[in-house]
């Protein structure tokens, strides 16, 4: 079953319709993207400064790390999930548009890099983390993390310009 | 000269005009700002809020976290304002009609004054009443996530 196959199902679905037709959900549903992007995309950008030493540089890299980990987290329940709505409304329209397999192919990236992240460094931040100047994979990690998370978001604002008929 | 009447003059003046005719490649680009000014606002505004809560950098001083942070906010309100204006001026008139705009921005101006006023007044200490705290960060949070609730939902009225 071909990807478009599955978006059409979805599409059709009575969830999908009722989404899609609803004057208050959708709006709230795409609202809610935006509000959670602040706690997801907002709190991982500031993870990423503090690793690659250009933000907060007075607060434990640990301390970062251990405290904002739950609430981004929750912010990515948040935008996955609201994510996962807007194509069950609207899936068929959003993959004509070429940019958004894109952003789905760096949102994996961003994710991949993640996992290697915490299985290379993430267990022994309270060793590397008293060091003045971080390992080079960890900074590396930081700014490919930055650099997806914020193409992740220009990709996901330019989806309506480039498609009139999403709002 | 009404309210609407001064919107009608913005759109129709000679910069309306000219933002109207630069395409939507310039349109595009000032959301992309907007975006931006959002996460540079947004996200100071949750790390601090979270630790007036007792979350998140909750061991780190507060005044500490708000000198760290502060740069952050004027960027992303200069931004906002920017390109906020380089949305609002070549439709004035479409935005004058729309009830979102207008409480997109009531709620801009009562989140700005306590902005201002008391999270600046509570955040100045190291240990603010915690009872003041809760408050002041959940009435900032509410409202800030209301203005982008609003701001997202002028699309589609």
């Amino acid at each position: 079953m071909s990807v478009v196959t599955i978006l059409q199902q979805l599409y059709d679905s009575q969830l999908g319709t009722a989404l899609r037709e609803s004057l208050i959900v959708f709006p709230l549903v795409e609202g809610l993207h935006l509000i959670g992007l602040a706690l997801s995309v907002g709190l991982i950008l500031i993870t990423d400064l503090r690793l690659v030493g250009l933000f907060l540089r007075n607060v434990p890299v640990e301390d970062v790390l251990k405290g904002l980990r739950p609430w981004l987290l929750v912010g990515f329940v948040i935008t996955f999930g609201t994510g996962i709505l807007l194509i069950w409304a609207e899936g068929p329209k959003i993959w004509e548009i070429p940019i958004f397999p894109f952003k789905l192919l760096l949102i994996a990236l961003a994710g991949l890099n993640a996992i290697w992240f915490e299985f290379q460094y993430g267990r022994t931040v309270s060793v590397w983390g008293k060091n003045i100047v971080f390992p080079n994979g960890v900074r590396i990690a930081g700014w490919v993390s930055f650099v997806s998370w914020s193409a992740i978001v220009v990709c996901g604002r330019l989806i309506p310009y480039l498609d009139k008929t999403i709002h | 000269m009404s309210t609407e009447a001064i919107f009608n003059s913005i759109q129709h003046s000679a910069i309306g005009d000219s933002i109207g005719a630069a395409g939507s490649l310039a349109g595009a680009i000032s959301q992309l700002v907007h975006i931006a000014g959002f996460l540079l606002i947004l996200s100071p505004v949750v790390l601090v809020n979270l630790r007036l809560l007792g979350f998140g950098l909750k061991k780190q001083s507060l005044p500490g976290l708000i000198k760290a942070t502060t740069p952050q906010i004027w960027y992303g309100l200069a931004l906002l304002l920017l390109s906020g204006l380089y949305t609002f001026i070549p439709s004035a008139n479409i935005y004058y009609h729309n009830p979102a705009f207008w409480i997109k921005f009531a709620l801009l101006a009562i989140v700005l004054v306590i902005q201002f006023t008391l999270f600046r007044q509570v955040t100045s200490v190291e240990h603010p009443k915690r009872s003041v705290a809760i408050l002041t960060a959940t009435t900032s949070l509410v409202l800030w996530f209301s203005v982008a609730l609003a701001g997202r939902i002028i699309g589609f009225i």
